[in-house]
């Protein structure tokens, strides 16, 4: 079992979660975390951290699929280990539908 | 001339200072505390051993001593095969343990609005972060009644939290804290003793609110921490929310919480 990032952090990233991960699975894309599968241990202490309610355990329905594109994007995008500020207009964001096809971005994080 | 083959470095190693086997399939043990590790009682870290091929075997631990404890103490099962546990069991003073330095939680009174009563329900090895809660002294200043409610097989199971409990009125920097705010609400399920059964059971019917003369559960007074298997997590969780509840985080208190990285 794991946990995943669905596209609620997508432009937001408030990265709340980051915070409380204790094997730091979270990677960083331009706009969005991901948590990497095989590493996360099913703590759940992210899940009820995130401001914007974007982590669900793969356990419930349809989460089949942010599995695959957490796996996807954590071997793609830089490790994560500290919290920083959520991006411009997050609270904006927050709530905003289909922000996978309008505002997803591929590219991982600029390098700090 | 010999050339001895570079001993294996271990990354975040602590000495183990204690162990004490309570049954044959629960043991606790004590060991150094790095000295920047800095952690509110009730959270937990990533502690391990090294497996053969040099990388490091890490299972979440609650820390059951308190926050200003200069040793660090966990509690645990033993499983024959268990990957971590099957060597972890044999530990002895002196040797070394990884523990990564980076507690977390939500079993922390933080992640609680102020309330009235405090409830930690348990099961097993759950008992550990609430060892750690019962033994700092802000829990005692925050709550003006505490219920520890564990819930174990056997009645030697109930040991390691019986003594914790027991001892927390005698204790010199918490005792006069402690006064008659301490309630204990053990209960067995495969073994006859003075309370029996699931403790879902006896919030579902009442019964732990009879024993305890309190009305039960309200949003305004009570607040619960929850540490056990899923089964129990799953039964108290929607207890909580049919009695108006709402599950709380660091970053949004609320009335009760739950710790998810338990595994019995």
């Amino acid at each position: 079992m794991t946990y995943v990032v669905t596209d609620n952090c997508i432009a937001c990233k408030y990265t709340d979660c980051v915070s409380v991960c204790p094997v730091d699975c979270f990677y960083e894309g331009e706009n969005m975390l991901v948590i990497h599968p095989d590493e996360c241990i099913d703590c759940g202490v992210c899940e009820p951290e995130c401001p914007a309610d974007a982590i669900r355990a793969d356990t419930e329905s349809g989460a089949e699929k942010w599995v695959e594109f957490n796996r996807k994007y954590s071997e793609l995008w830089p490790v994560i280990t500290e919290a920083k500020e959520p991006m411009d207009g997050a609270d904006d964001m927050d709530g905003i539908s289909g922000k996978l096809d309008t505002a997803f971005s591929e590219n991982p994080a600029a390098a700090a | 001339m010999n050339v001895q083959a570079p001993a294996k470095i271990m990354p975040d190693a602590q000495s183990v200072t204690a162990v004490t086997h309570w049954t044959d399939t629960l043991f606790s043990f004590r060991v150094s505390r790095p000295q920047s590790l800095r952690f509110r009682s009730g959270e937990f870290v990533m502690i391990g051993l090294l497996k053969e091929d040099g990388k490091p075997l890490l299972r979440a631990y609650s820390i059951a001593s308190p926050s200003w404890d200069e040793e660090l103490e966990f509690y645990s099962i033993k499983v024959q095969d268990g990957p971590l546990t099957s060597r972890l069991q044999k530990i002895e003073p002196g040797d070394q343990i990884i523990l990564r330095p980076k507690p977390v939680g939500t079993l922390v009174l933080d992640a609680l609005l102020p309330g009235k009563r405090l409830w930690m329900i348990c099961t097993g090895t759950g008992i550990a972060p609430f060892a750690s809660l019962l033994r700092d002294p802000e829990t005692w200043e925050s709550y003006d009644q505490v219920i520890v409610a564990h819930t174990c097989r056997t009645g030697d199971e109930l040991a390691y939290g019986a003594q914790i409990v027991d001892a927390l009125p005698q204790d010199p920097l918490i005792g006069e804290l402690v006064g008659d705010k301490l309630r204990y609400y053990p209960t067995t399920t495969r073994e006859a003793s003075e309370i029996e059964g699931r403790i879902s059971d006896h919030i579902r019917d009442g019964r732990v609110f009879d024993a305890l003369g309190v009305q039960g559960w309200s949003a305004q007074e009570d607040r619960v921490m929850v540490c056990g298997n899923l089964a129990l997590n799953k039964d108290i969780m929607a207890l909580c929310e049919a009695h108006g509840l709402s599950e709380g985080a660091n970053s949004d208190p609320k009335h009760f919480v739950v710790e998810k990285a338990f595994i019995d």
